[in-house]
């Protein structure tokens, strides 16, 4: 059962990453593997050995006044339109380092091919109907065909659907629920994240029959659903080789999946491409909400380690679709005018999506001389011109973000505003801590001679015209950036390490229903030990390192808030506490909110088809909720097209239904 | 000082080389204009006359907008003062050098930060060579960073030169076990992957140093790197001097090591260096221009063919003037160089001049 957030959340960090780079090979086949004892013996005894947490009872057991909901009442969201069959070609930048979807490796940029965009989990949060009600979101069925909440006992009772199977025909059971917290809970996965989430997020589990259990919690949270429903079960029967050697044993075995598609052994050409098969007779294919949806039979995917030859391969028609998200793509090597576009070959697709933002900003290292100074940091805030960057570099596609929460909905702050670029304003504050004259280069110094001068450092290597722009504005108000940009692992591994001053990065937020605090904010992120017992300040406190509390905030107001909203079952007492946090974030100012990108934008050649609403709200990418469709006949067409210069009516489209102002 | 007879007739073969003698010149030329370079290429004007005072903003302290009582405190704007002085026709005047812009400042096109086309290619005017992804005057970079890339290379070639030649002529001198040793630590030493050394280094200890430090690092770096090819020309070079009577008669009348060493075999194998020269120094633009396009080089935001390069081939379809303009540059200046080579190699051939015992 893979959790849903964090681990997705770390991968956007190191998405793109040169990680992959020494990639592929080394790694030993599994071909003589030494034979194992059968985990799921080993499972059972450890199921015994933990009575508090794995519970065996009878269907009897379950409460008969359950109020069970199926999510059948919701409205589809595929269109009825899509053909099944083709070949879709993309491109991935590294060739996956491992097959395994846990584990070392494991969170490199191929996973959401194999996990997070084509896995079923229990059930899925509706993409289209995302008001919240009393119980929270939406979801609709997947592999569990109906689920309960029982608030008293904070436990969520999930039916499996006996129809459900793995890809490789085995039935999903119970079993393999229960199996799923021994493997995640277990140290031979290498992967403390899951061992810990599963340890911590959890309080229990009961099995009742073949097709039904219970998930217990320490709290009951009213993203209770998103822990209990958006999860996967766990193949008892694939991992029954599982021990110390797990890593290199499963490092190139194909896991059976929950979703439509599957690697086929054949089909990884190591180093240079891997493909992906439709499972015959899926046994979702036909269901509500799963319908008309992972229409290709085949998805290809080629590794092209470079990005400007990526796109030169879109514009040849060897991948069928590129991210056009870049203003430099958009307007300049893609625009409207291309020959491409205006005789209809390449379609232009522009979606404004609604959905929590990725968090661009400068984060402060307020455990740095100077800026563990208030006023400094408000300086810093008002000396940078995000609005520059928005109208000169997005071409002012971009908005604004106003707090470290944008596009959560009710969650967000409704009228607190960032600060905007202002010289004078910027300047009172820097004379406030000291820096009151210009030096000869125009740098603000203070009476000792410092100069006020940070470091700003990036690992987004196609975004560093970003900082430029910030830096020489930034001159204007007497503040001197030095920018950095390393290789994205490197920049990480620097922020990490809390060598940074500033650092210029986003964490990448799933579609959750309310915000985190805790990880980025709570100053047991930030030190060993922040206080003393009494509450003031530990003089010898030291930097806790590895988490992601960037700006080592520690604020004993601010813990106290973050705990309370943590243990908080009222969505209502919740919203009020993000309110007042997100108020003294921006008090502190810290936090220096960049910009949003509100809209995904894709360049599709004519053969790739998406609904005529475009996509659905949540949509994160283009192939994410899988609803297009390859029409092989339209790509002959297209392409004897391309070579007679014929020409089809052009198709830019813009879908602003969900655009947010 | 009297130049050995021998060295003026070299130089002046190299004089009768034309084609090496006029690169010569030319590439001299450049370095004499760059190291001018503030008064030709800025976004500061060399003189400005202001309600009767003269200010010289190129190389002061920078004066901010209210010195011209344009109400901010920030530097001044000179373009935009040029042409509010020409729209005012108040008497008040200033003089801008010929490319009015500086390597690091975006100036926007069409309202963005983009690639503008050169002057001649129907592009604003002013950018003689257009400009680069964000905006910045592409001759100005090339300006620029041609300064940094020449300067770079002769320093680098002084240092590698000096450690180089240093242990290979006491290798030729001493000879024996010194020698054997010496050479297995180069081997050890010239097996390390410099490339990976410098992607280590500066991911690793990046800075809190300021971007001349980070520079000056990175010459460290490529000159640890590269002293080592040196020892081995000089070493023979050594081995055969030390074997001539005049170094027999030296030791005899009792100099030092260091004096024979320095004041009677350097001198003999001059010939050697001064023809590797030239090409040391395009190899170091060649390797700074390549750590640059790899995004190993020099730190940014400072000017490099290679980061233009980059660039260039990133946007090879839209703005092809980028690479243009850094690929002409570079083969220029590398051609020069070898051209400069080529005749210093035929000048100082040795075959020429000396007669072997």
């Amino acid at each position: 059962m893979l959790p849903p957030k964090l681990p997705r959340l770390l991968l956007g960090l190191i998405i793109s990453a040169g990680l992959l780079l020494l990639s592929a090979c080394g790694k030993k086949d599994a071909a003589d593997p030494t034979p194992q004892p059968d985990a799921r013996v080993e499972a059972k005894a450890y199921y015994a050995a933990n009575p508090d947490f794995f519970h065996f009872k009878t269907p009897a057991d379950v409460p008969a006044e359950l109020a069970w909901d199926d999510g059948n009442d919701l409205p589809e969201f595929a269109s009825p339109e899509a053909k099944k069959g083709g070949t879709l070609n993309f491109w991935i930048q590294d060739f996956p380092r491992t097959l395994r979807i846990i584990g070392p490796d494991s969170n490199g940029s191929f996973r959401p091919w194999i996990l997070d965009d084509n896995s079923m989990l229990f059930a899925k949060r509706h993409p289209n109907v995302t008001s919240l009600t009393e119980d929270g979101f939406r979801y609709y069925p997947g592999i569990a065909d109906r689920w309960a909440l029982d608030r008293e006992n904070k436990t969520v009772y999930v039916h499996i659907n006996p129809k459900a199977r793995w890809s490789d025909g085995e039935p999903i059971t119970t079993d393999d629920v229960m199996f799923g917290y021994f493997f995640h809970r277990s140290s031979y996965i290498k992967a403390p994240w899951y061992n810990n989430f599963y340890s911590t997020k959890y309080s229990g589990v009961t099995k009742f029959d073949d097709y039904t259990f219970a998930l217990h919690f320490p709290e009951l949270r009213p993203d209770i659903f998103a822990l209990a429903l958006e999860t996967n079960p766990v193949p008892a029967h694939f991992y029954k080789e599982l021990g110390d050697d797990f890593p290199d044993r499963y490092q190139w075995r194909n896991v059976p999946s929950t979703g439509p598609y599957i690697v086929r052994d054949k089909d990884i050409d190591k180093g240079r491409s891997v493909t992906l098969t439709r499972v015959k007779d899926w046994w979702a294919q036909d269901n509500k909400f799963w319908r008309h949806r992972y229409n290709p039979d085949r998805i290809r995917l080629v590794v092209i380690r470079d990005t400007s030859k990526a796109f030169e391969a879109f514009r040849k028609g060897d991948i069928d679709y590129f991210n056009l998200s870049l203003a430099e793509y958009w307007y300049d090597k893609l625009p409207d005018s291309s020959d491409e576009v205006q005789k209809g070959y390449i379609q232009k697709l522009k979606f404004y999506n609604d959905v929590p933002r990725p968090t661009y900003g400068l984060w402060m290292n307020e455990s740095r001389p100077l800026l563990d100074n208030q006023d400094i940091r408000v300086g810093i805030q008002y000396a940078l011109n995000w609005d520059l960057v928005i109208q000169k570099f997005s071409r002012s596609d971009w908005t604004r973000m106003q707090t470290s929460a944008d596009g959560y909905g009710e969650f967000t702050h409704p009228t607190l505003r960032s600060r905007s670029f202002d010289i004078d304003k910027a300047l009172q504050s820097f004379a406030k801590a000291g820096f009151k004259q210009r030096g000869p280069d125009g740098i603000l110094l203070n009476d000792k001679g410092q100069r006020l001068s940070f470091q700003v450092t990036t690992g987004y290597e196609n975004l560093k015209d970003v900082l430029t722009i910030l830096q020489e504005e930034a001159i204007k108000a007497g503040l001197d950036i030095r920018v950095e940009v390393l290789d994205s692992t490197a920049a990480w591994k620097k922020v990490q390490e809390r060598k940074h001053d500033i650092q210029f990065v986003a964490f990448n937020v799933g579609p959750e229903m309310f915000p985190r605090y805790w990880e980025t904010y709570h100053s047991a992120n930030a030190y060993d030990v922040p206080f003393l017992p009494d509450g003031s300040v530990n003089p010898d406190r030291q930097l806790k390192t590895q988490t992601n509390n960037l700006q080592a905030i520690a604020n004993r107001n601010f813990d106290q808030m973050i705990e309370a909203y943590d243990k908080s079952d009222s969505l209502e007492e919740m919203k009020k506490l993000a309110f007042k946090m997100e108020e003294l974030l921006y008090h502190d100012a810290s936090f220096a909110p960049g910009f949003n990108i509100p809209f995904i934008r894709t360049g599709l050649w004519r053969w790739v088809r998406m609904p005529a609403d475009g996509n659905v709200r949540i949509a994160t990418s283009f192939s994410e909720y899988s609803l297009y469709w390859i029409d092989e006949d339209l790509r002959k067409e297209t392409e004897e097209a391309r070579k007679s210069g014929q020409a089809f009516a052009p198709a830019i489209k813009v879908y602003d239904q969900f655009k947010q102002d | 000082m009297a130049l050995n007879p021998l060295t003026v007739r070299k130089l002046k073969r190299f004089r009768s080389i034309g084609r090496g003698y006029y690169s010569f010149i030319i590439l001299m030329g450049l370095i004499l204009l760059s190291l001018l370079g503030e008064l030709l290429v800025n976004n500061r004007p060399i003189m400005v006359s202001y309600e009767g005072k003269w200010h010289f903003p190129t190389y002061g302290a920078n004066l901010t907008g209210n010195t011209f009582d344009l109400g901010y405190s920030y530097e001044t704007n000179y373009r935009d003062l040029r042409d509010q002085f020409l729209t005012e026709d108040k008497g008040h005047w200033m003089l801008a050098p010929p490319v009015f812009y500086s390597p690091n400042e975006n100036t926007p096109y069409e309202g963005v930060f983009k690639p503008a086309p050169p002057s001649w290619m129907n592009g604003p005017a002013g950018h003689w060579l257009g400009t680069d992804t964000t905006g910045r005057d592409i001759f100005a970079r090339l300006f620029y960073g041609f300064r940094i890339a020449i300067f770079f290379s002769l320093a680098f070639m002084v240092l590698t030169y000096l450690v180089g030649i240093t242990i290979g002529c006491l290798m030729g001198y001493y000879g024996g076990v010194f020698d054997l040793i010496v050479q297995r630590l180069i081997e050890i030493w010239s097996n390390i992957p410099f490339l990976y050394i410098v992607i280590i280094l500066f991911s690793v200890i990046p800075s809190t140093f300021s971007i001349p430090a980070r520079i000056g690092m990175l010459l460290v770096v490529m000159v640890l790197f590269s002293w080592t090819s040196m020892t081995y020309y000089m070493r023979t070079a050594t081995y055969r001097e030390k074997a001539r009577d005049y170094t027999a008669a030296a030791v005899v009348l009792g100099a030092g090591p260091g004096r024979v060493i320095f004041n009677h075999i350097l001198p003999n194998t001059i010939s050697t260096i001064v023809t590797f020269m030239p090409f040391t120094i395009v190899s170091a633009i060649t390797a700074i221009t390549a750590l640059d396009f790899l995004g190993f080089g020099l730190p940014p935001p400072t000017p490099s063919m290679g980061e233009l390069l980059k660039q260039g081939t990133q946007t090879l379809t839209t703005a092809p003037w980028i690479v243009g303009s850094a690929f002409a540059a570079l083969v220029f200046i590398l051609i020069l160089v070898t051209f400069i080579g080529e005749a210093v190699r035929e000048a100082f051939d040795p075959k020429k001049f000396t007669t072997y015992q």
